[in-house]
């Protein structure tokens, strides 16, 4: 069953087409990840499953049933969780806030003390900043909000656009660490990174993307293998 | 001297309203990020809500606080939507759309309340409107009215309860998302348009009840809103545009500068004198008087 199905997505920004009908599908219980040059339209394609940005054509399928055109607070509630570019936290507000936010539906309210407790559990950092505001957070603390506060809408997928974007080495290890716990535990995982080396050495599979189009794919040992995507988009 | 206890006394208890205006109209911007030029004549129309309704059913105004609070908030939830659409228009500058397009809808406003109601003046009676206290301590003699009192009261009970709203509901998490981050609060699944138009019911309808008050206080006129449009405008600016924890003290300088002018200076010249106030403060703290707001 596939959690995730892109067919024929396209995205225009005005007059600029940012996807150009791509395709790809994330299976239950696997690590997909997708990689590409900045401006190559990553952060386009989780704003489209979200219902973030409207589409231009093509349909997007959760568990096989179409969600695309959906707004987005209806798309999240379905167990589809973004863990956006840049944290973006509520910078005002203080750590448990921003938590509790995640808990903002009805179909995760009632179970918040719980899941709380259990974030605080992942990220025992954030239980002692938990009165502090976002905004007075390092970068990797930031980070960990961003992704308790995933975890606090209990997902059944959760998408991440560049986790590890501006991270000391230490900290990006940690992130990589918890994304592949998450995923021992059996969640879906959607990983956009530009950390090439590390994703494809988590990923189950890999989509490669240039210009707005899916240009490659496989198993992070067949993308290495192909010369002529290792030496066009991988970098090594 | 002797005056200033007093002035200083009728400074809060005209301040408390201030509150409950800016409050609501400081929320509003931060959510929808609009000013709302129509502010005032929605005090306005709920001050005359407030008069006919009490003609006609005979009912104290305080009684029918709630009354015309569902009424209004109605009102403003449905059209929410409306200016909404209006300013998300992709093309031009929408913090600017919005003041012109609820400019437009205060002067409508105010025709359409003129040609109804006409010119005349009023005020709407209510059972504390005789009553008064006096208080005598430390050589100083105090008079205050109970209606300026049962103001003060429902300024400090609206006040208390939004608080209570935004701080310690679900609802008001959601809606301090929505201010702070739009796509953020979207993620978390916060319904964004239904949480605006909630919110901008919410303010129409708080001001709506403020009106009722100031029509027993005061008056109420076809004319009166563009009076209050400038003081919440006042009280949000001197806060901190965005910065609601700022709002009460804003509000109480105002009424405070507002019944010292009554009092010791000519008192055609109180709009002066919150404007010279006003650019001073932002001259020295362009961000408000607490240096937070946007
Ligand atoms: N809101 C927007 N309005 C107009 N153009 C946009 C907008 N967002 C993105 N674009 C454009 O769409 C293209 C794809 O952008 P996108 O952010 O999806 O790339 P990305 O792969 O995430 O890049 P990066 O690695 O730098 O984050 C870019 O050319 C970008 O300039
Ligand atoms: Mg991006």
């Amino acid at each position: 069953m596939n959690v995730l199905d892109v067919k024929d997505v396209a995205v225009k920004y005005g007059d600029l087409q940012a996807l150009w009908g791509i395709s790809f599908s994330v299976k239950k219980g696997q690590l997909v990840a997708l990689i590409g040059a900045n401006g190559a339209g990553k952060t386009t394609t989780l704003k489209s499953i979200c219902g973030l940005v409207p589409l231009a054509g093509g349909e997007i399928k959760h568990n096989g049933s179409v969600i695309s055109g959906q707004p987005v607070h209806k798309v999240v509630d379905l167990g589809i969780t973004l863990v956006p570019e840049g944290r973006q936290l509520f910078s005002k507000m203080t750590v448990e806030e921003n938590l509790l936010v995640g808990a903002y539906l009805k179909r995760t309210h009632s179970k918040r003390a719980a899941t709380l407790k259990h974030v605080y559990t992942v990220f025992p950092r954030l239980e002692e900043r938990r009165n502090q505001t976002a905004e007075t957070l390092s970068g990797g603390e930031q980070q960990m909000v961003a992704i308790g506060r995933a975890l606090m809408q209990d997902p059944q997928v959760i998408m991440f656009d560049e986790p590890s974007l501006g991270l000391a080495p230490l900290m990006v290890k940690e992130v990589f660490n918890v994304i592949q716990e998450l995923h021992r535990q059996g969640l879906t995982i959607f990983l956009v990174e530009q950390n090439v080396h590390q994703t494809l050495k988590v990923a189950d599979y890999c989509y490669v993307m240039e210009n707005g189009r899916i240009v490659g794919e496989g198993t992070g040992k067949q993308l290495e293998a192909d010369e002529s995507i290792r030496e066009a988009y991988l970098g090594f | 001297m002797e005056l200033l206890p007093q002035a200083l006394m009728d400074g809060i208890l005209l301040g408390g309203i201030y509150i409950t205006i800016a409050i609501a109209f400081s929320l509003t911007y931060g959510v929808m990020h609009i000013i709302d030029f129509a502010v005032g004549e929605w005090i306005m129309f709920g001050a005359f809500a407030g008069y006919y309704l009490n003609k006609w059913t005979g009912l104290d105004p305080f009684l029918l606080l709630p009354f015309v609070f569902l009424i209004f908030a109605l009102i403003g939830y449905l059209i929410q939507p409306v200016i909404h659409r209006v300013l998300s228009g992709n093309k031009g500058n929408p913090l600017l759309m919005g003041l012109v397009f609820t400019f437009g809808l205060a002067i409508m406003f105010q025709g359409i309340a003129l040609t109804v109601f006409g010119f005349y003046s009023n005020s709407t009676p209510s059972v504390f409107s005789e009553g008064s206290f006096f208080i005598e301590k430390f050589g100083f003699f105090l008079t205050i009215s109970s209606i300026r009192l049962a103001g003060l009261i429902y300024a400090l009970a609206i006040t208390a309860a939004l608080h209570y709203l935004l701080k310690k509901t679900n609802f008001g998490l959601g809606v301090r998302a929505l201010a702070l981050n739009r796509d953020s609060a979207g993620l978390m699944g916060v319904n964004g348009k239904q949480t605006a138009s909630l919110v901008y019911g919410l303010y129409v309808g708080v001001s709506a009840m403020t009106g009722v008050l100031i029509g027993c206080i005061l008056s109420v006129s076809a004319q009166m809103g563009t009076e209050y449009t400038i003081f919440a405008f006042f009280v949000v600016v001197l806060a901190g545009m965005g910065y609601l924890a700022g709002v009460p003290w804003a509000a109480l300088l105002l009424g405070m500068v507002q019944s010292i002018f009554l009092i010791y200076f000519n008192p055609g010249h109180t709009l002066l004198a919150v404007f010279a106030i006003l650019y001073i403060i932002l001259l020295i703290s362009p961000r408000g008087l607490f240096g937070r707001g946007v």
